[in-house]
């Protein structure tokens, strides 16, 4: 291999540096036209999955102290029982998705 | 005349920590030294213009198309120059590498570190395939700890993937750490040590120009 030639660098590695990455400042182009802030409230909307995979229900059985902590720890979360117990398993991998954590209470009136 | 780039795809790994060292050595010993710095957070540019107290041409580049050019011109006027590149293989990273007589791979003790260290050191292999010329290239661990478990750990791992290694380790020492404030590289003490190490190792691998040192 022969002596190091700074005139043949870009040309040679031209091919190679293709594949990377560039870190040129980019010029931004002026916006042709604005973009209208979004005026709608942000809502959360459930996903259509809930009704194709149907919701079931079971029955949790704890000591009555266990299910005191639950509800003040549920509460000091800003949570749902469900919600939080969900949000625990998801930490242990279920697949919890952000809609399975919605309060589905019916709001007081 | 030598050019050394400094590279690993790894952010924080201590790239401009070694760069200072260089920088602030050769030009304590007469030297005329200069950098080209490819990092878009420009803390090489900044340390040399705020806080160095050595003489050091400093130029802050990010555009690929003219790192070569820039290094030309600094490269025909000063003894050395130092490329410090960014943490993430990029364009102007490969062009770093193209122009250099020695690249600095710095290796902390993590991980992440090692991985991007075979990375960057396998992408100096295929540059230097694509040249047809040999690109001198060598990890230098830093932050490094010594008698310590972590230590111990990726010295192994650094010899299990072959990857050449620089004898001379820059420790995890105040010293360096304090050089980004008073802008002075150590010259006594276990840092002051290591410097010189440091230099000697790379100019044993052909970083620093034999004929600027005699006229030092």
């Amino acid at each position: 291999m022969g002596k190091k030639d700074l005139a043949s660098v870009t040309t040679d590695l031209s091919a190679l540096a293709s594949m990377m990455p560039t870190q040129k400042p980019v010029v931004a182009a002026p916006a042709a036209v604005a973009q209208p802030a979004p005026t709608a409230a942000l809502k959360v909307v459930p996903t259509p999955h809930r009704e194709e995979e149907g919701v079931i229900q079971f029955s949790l059985s704890m000591r009555k102290e266990l299910r005191k902590q639950l509800a003040r720890l549920a509460s000091d979360a800003d949570m749902t029982m469900r919600a939080f117990v969900l949000n625990a398993l998801k930490e242990k991998g279920l697949s919890v998705r952000e809609d399975d954590l919605i309060d589905l209470r019916k709001e007081r009136r | 005349m030598s050019i050394i780039t400094i590279a690993t795809s790894k952010g924080g790994a201590g790239k401009t920590t070694i760069a200072r060292l260089i920088l602030g050595r050769l030009s304590q010993a007469g030297l005329r030294v200069a950098t080209v710095d490819a990092d878009f957070n420009h803390t090489l540019t900044d340390w040399v213009r705020t806080a160095s107290k050595h003489a050091i041409t400093v130029e802050h580049e990010l555009d690929e198309t003219r790192i070569v050019p820039l290094v030309e011109s600094l490269h025909a006027a000063h003894d050395v120059v130092v490329i410090d590149t960014a943490g993430a293989a990029t364009q102007a990273t490969i062009f770093a590498i193209g122009c250099a007589d020695v690249v600095l791979v710095p290796c902390q003790t993590s991980s992440a570190d090692i991985v991007e260290a075979i990375k960057t050191m396998n992408l100096i292999k295929s540059a230097s395939l694509m040249m047809k010329r040999d690109v001198t290239a060598r990890v230098i661990l830093t932050g490094y700890q010594p008698n310590t478990n972590i230590s111990t750990h990726i010295e192994s791992e650094i010899a299990k993937a072959k990857l050449p290694v620089m004898e001379t380790k820059i420790h995890r020492l105040v010293a360096f750490q304090e050089m980004s404030f008073t802008g002075i590289v150590p010259t006594s003490g276990l840092a002051g040590l290591q410097c010189a190490n440091f230099l000697d190792e790379i100019e044993a691998l052909g970083g620093i120009p034999e004929a600027a040192k005699m006229a030092s």
